[in-house]
């Protein structure tokens, strides 16, 4: 079941503040570093909801990001439309793409269920790379961002915006974390212990799941919305597999089913890849030497490794006593 | 020591510091892929770039920021960025990949920040896309394929099948060449585009091109695509009675050593080609010889050319960004390629096209060239400088 | 060229194309099928066999030997990084082994790179396999007919390892359940071993008989993956028949699809796969039903 334990509000907290220091103190690049870490994370907690705690492991979701973010780029800059009801439909087009994927998927599990998404994400993107009205490879630019004028801020200014981020990142976070301490989120972790059992207590699976995966594909296309707005400029790229991959690979870094890991896990791949690459062009080979050591010495993510050494003095505490 | 020598002291430290001033050093922020699937073709323009500032004795006084953009346009744009409002360099030179270009294009404009693009050919950013500091020392995807059109109609080929992947770039380059070739009194029978760097199998293709019984067959490829086409033409036995032509980067240079015997006899037309037989040229290939043991390609030469284009600029006493961008498009010279000159009214490279054959000389692959289609210039396209 | 001519190149080339995916999906999903081991690596050893084989036909002036070295070299790599990795990993999950091999995927494709540079590179076929052949009054390359040859060959040598001695008994007794099997005195943890290491041959395999045809880049380790994945996954996992009417299938759809359909050729295999985990979620012809 999930809890909200103070270590992971504390992750969260220490995330979030430490992303926000480096944006105000760290120069103008630190931002770009910290937005993407931002978003990053984001996109990896939707895919933890539905992937550590409901046992649905999507490659997909790299392209409901692409299409968070191209239904808001097609809504403004080919629309004309405001940002603010572009978000909303870029963000309902997304969970609408997460439900189908859901409930097409539904019936499937294990490497045949990754199999499905990443058949769907590919569709998507092919869709999109073949459009020619949404530019093809060329890519769509011309994209707004929110218009917060009214409330004083400049999301021009590349720090008001990278802070906005961060705060989207952390209330993607505490709506994952609302979610799974109510009852849709109980009974999902209970579909993800044991589907047979949920059925045999006569729950429909198949609409719970596909209701789940489509809040997953919410947050995710929101993460995709702010990612358009944050290059003004979106390309196919956005939703090829290896986003997906990227996602996963965070979600399991910082820990499968603990919903701040993938935080930590977003922050310690985004932080290797921009220091290794200042050494070297062959940075994906320290990457890749790293995500293998840090699978064999633990298996539950960095994270998660230390969630298990805190439970494990916790339980010598009290048995102490 | 008293007053006057003070003052002459004073003086003279003035005006030294004056002086160091007028030396301050040009910031150019180099933006190339060095990781993805362009980046053999970064490290080459990266390589011409600098031979023309060692070449110059100017390598002291270009400070030189490396950027990698891993082909990814948000990478680029973040790169384009920091360049600009972090390390703060008054020229950005680079650029391989259009879909980055694409990214880049309004932050460059906006931040009035001059822009040399050493490679990216599509074709809005010097038409529709234009901006007055983005200048293009490369070529543009219509520019390289318009003359083979008309050269081909003119050696009576009349019946052509096309192919290429199916991307912005790859249509592009075919629609200049269907333009030219079609208002030349040339028919083209049939076209197709392969999905683009997911087809490494040509064999379906092939066999339509062959079924639709055209005099040539006419291709856009590059890179690791084009080495897998140009053997595979050859492997079915294509060439005897229906010759291949395309856009050079079907047999650039750069990796026509790899397609082997495959590759002789194929016609491409490109703004470069190592075997030009010009003063100019043979310095060139004969100094880049020395330094990478290799024959230079056309990516080399636009490094070196984007390179040679900025030093005019300095030289003509420009040192900061408006100054810059103001000086660039009047940029013109003689260099490996022939006679270059930038287009004021889109910003565009204008320059020599040289129709080449691959033959086989020696152990390797040479380009022999059989006709030279002098100052071609792109139409404005929507632009307006 | 009459439309008979055009349908039989056609449905050489899909023949071929289909051989490809089978010597690649073969490995894989024994591995999968018997181990329960998601190597998304497999690509990226796929893609060490083509440079093995450039640099040794390149070297040694001579097709043959690469031929048989690059299965080899790969082989060696298989089996170091069975010691090292995937024997410890075997039991830890599907997500560490994704995340394992994820890795595993950087590694090879820089350290690829670092040896041969980021230029593409291309290697000769044999003379002996140069030019065309008529086949049924058709000219086909020769090269690309050995390859359909040598996928038929590997299919009979397997069929017949499988069917008639006592190593495939016990594959196909631990694919079925590696704890009876165990439990009936196989020594299952040499088995894995074995299989890993003929998976990882055919994977060196079919990059140097791929190498003439396409170029070597180092993006081959991640091109092939999703229709090698597709293959196993429609095909049904670790059975051989299975491999076999996948790599049909998807050779099929993408050659003709490339023909009958350009516009939608990219996207009917995903529709497919779509259709048939929807469907029929085991695959086609798997070996556990």
């Amino acid at each position: 079941m999930f809890e909200q334990t103070v270590p992971k509000t504390l992750c969260v907290a220490a995330v979030a503040s430490g992303l926000a220091l480096y944006a105000i103190f760290g120069g103008y690049f630190a931002r770009e570093i910290a937005i993407e870490i931002a978003l990053l994370a984001m996109l990896a907690v939707s895919l933890d909801v539905i992937a550590g705690y409901g046992g649905m492991v999507s490659l997909c979701h790299g392209a409901i990001y692409g299409v968070g973010a191209y239904g808001f780029g097609a809504m403004t800059a080919l629309g004309g439309h405001p940002a603010s009801l572009s978000a909303l439909v870029a963000v309902a087009l997304a969970a609408a793409f997460g439900l189908m994927v859901g409930a097409l998927t539904a019936n499937t599990a294990g490497i045949f269920f990754i199999m499905a998404t990443l058949a769907f994400g590919q569709m998507a993107y092919t869709l999109v790379f073949e459009s020619r009205a949404l530019g093809g490879d060329d890519g769509l630019a011309g994209i707004e961002r929110f218009d917060a004028s009214s409330v004083g801020i400049d999301l021009g200014d590349s720090l008001q915006f990278t802070l906005l981020v961060i705060a989207a990142m952390v209330l993607a976070y505490a709506l994952c974390a609302q979610l799974l301490r109510a009852s849709f989120g109980r009974t999902l972790v209970g579909i993800g212990a044991n589907e047979e059992r949920m059925r045999a207590l006569g729950l429909t699976t198949w609409r719970h799941k596909a209701l789940a995966f489509s809040f997953s594909a919410a947050v995710a296309g929101a993460a995709g919305v702010l990612a358009a707005q944050h290059t003004q400029y979106i390309s196919p790229d956005y939703l090829v597999w290896t986003v997906s991959g990227e996602a996963l690979v965070v979600v399991i870094l910082g820990g499968l089913g603990t919903l701040a890991g993938p935080l930590l896990g977003a922050v310690v791949l985004v932080g290797l890849k921009h220091l290794v690459g200042g050494w070297t062009d062959h940075w994906h080979l320290f990457v890749g030497l790293f995500l293998i050591g840090a699978v064999m010495a633990g298996g539950r993510g960095l994270y998660g490794q230390l969630e298990h050494v805190l439970a494990g003095r916790r339980a010598r505490r009290e048995e102490g006593r | 020591m008293n007053k006057s020598t003070i003052a002459a002291l004073a003086a003279t430290l003035a005006a030294a510091a004056s002086v160091g001033t007028a030396l301050a050093e040009t910031k150019v922020g180099l933006l190339l892929p060095k990781s993805g699937v362009y980046a053999a073709l970064g490290d080459e323009i990266d390589q011409g770039f600098v031979l023309a500032l060692e070449e110059a004795g100017m390598s002291d006084e270009i400070e030189i920021v490396r950027e990698d953009t891993e082909v990814k346009p948000p990478v680029g744009l973040a790169k384009a960025r920091k360049l600009v409002l972090q390390d703060e360099v008054d020229v950005i030179v680079g650029v391989v990949s259009s879909a980055v270009l694409g990214a880049m294009r309004d932050f460059v404009d906006g931040a009035e920040v001059p822009l040399i693009v050493a490679n990216a050919g599509n074709v809005a950013a010097t038409g529709a896309d234009c901006s007055p500091y983005i200048v293009r020392v490369s070529f543009s995807n219509a520019q390289i394929n318009r003359p083979m059109g008309t050269w081909m109609a003119e050696q009576g080929v009349e019946k052509v099948y096309t192919l290429a992947p199916d991307y912005a770039a790859g249509r592009q380059m075919i629609e200049a060449f269907t333009a030219s070739f079609t208002a030349a009194g040339g028919e083209v029978v049939g076209s197709a585009f392969t999905p683009f760097g997911k087809t490494q199998d040509f064999g379906p293709y092939l066999a339509k091109a062959r079924a639709a019984s055209p005099d040539a067959v006419y291709v856009f490829y590059a890179g690791g695509e084009a080495i897998s086409f140009v053997k595979q033409y050859d492997s079915f036995g294509l060439k005897e009675n229906i010759p291949l032509y395309g856009s050079g980067f079907l047999t650039s240079p750069l990796y026509v050593e790899a397609q082997g015997s495959a590759a002789t006899g194929v016609f491409g037309a490109l703004h470069y080609v190592p075997t030009l037989d010009t003063p100019e040229n043979e310095a060139f290939v004969e100094t880049f010889r020395a330094k990478h043991e290799r024959q230079p390609s056309e990516y080399a030469v636009q490094g070196y050319d984007a390179a040679r284009v900025l030093l005019e600029a300095i030289g003509s006493g420009a040192e900061d960004r408006r100054s810059l961008a103001e000086a660039l498009p009047k940029g013109s010279y003689t260099g490996p390629r022939g006679p270059l000159e930038i287009d004021p009214a889109t910003n565009n490279v204008v320059q020599n096209i040289y129709v080449y054959e691959t033959v086989a000389e020696g152990e390797g692959l040479t380009q022999r060239i059989v006709a030279s289609v002098p100052a071609v210039r792109d139409e404005a396209n929507g632009c307006a400088l | 060229m009459s439309g008979i001519d055009f349908w039989l190149t056609q449905l050489l080339n899909a023949m071929q194309l289909s051989m490809l995916l089978f010597l690649l999906s073969i490995g894989l999903t024994i591995i999968f099928g018997l181990m329960h081991f998601v190597n998304l690596a497999h690509g990226a050893l796929y893609m060490l066999g083509a440079y093995v084989g450039v640099s040794t036909a390149g070297a040694f002036d001579n097709y043959w030997l690469a031929l048989l070295g690059a299965p080899l070299a790969v082989m060696l790599v298989g089996i170091v990084l069975y010691a090292l990795i995937i024997r410890r990993m075997r039991r830890a999950g599907p997500m560490n082994q994704v995340l394992v091999t994820f890795g595993l995927i950087f590694v090879l494709v820089d350290l690829v790179r670092l040896v041969w540079g980021d230029i593409a590179l291309g290697m000769e076929g044999p003379a002996s396999l140069e030019g065309t052949l008529e086949v049924l009054g058709v000219r086909y390359p020769a090269y690309r007919l050995f390859v359909i040859g040598v996928g038929l060959g590997v299919l009979a040598v397997l069929a017949l390892v499988l069917a008639r001695t006592e190593l495939g008994a016990m594959i196909r007794a631990g694919v079925e359940n590696d704890a009876m099997a165990a439990c009936l005195g196989i020594d299952v943890e040499r088995l894995f071993f074995v299989v890993f290491c003929v998976g990882c041959a055919l994977a060196g395999l079919a990059g140097a008989i791929a190498a003439p045809v396409f170029s070597a880049t180092p993006s081959m380790a991640t091109d092939i993956l999703i229709p090698t994945l597709i293959v196993v996954v429609i095909g049904g996992l670790g059975s051989l028949a299975g491999a076999f009417a996948g790599s049909l299938i998807v050779g099929f759809i993408q050659t003709f699809g490339a023909v009958v359909l350009p516009g939608l050729a990219s996207i009917l295999v995903y529709v497919l796969l779509a259709l048939v985990l929807v469907a029929r979620p085991e695959g086609l012809l798997p070996a556990r039903r």
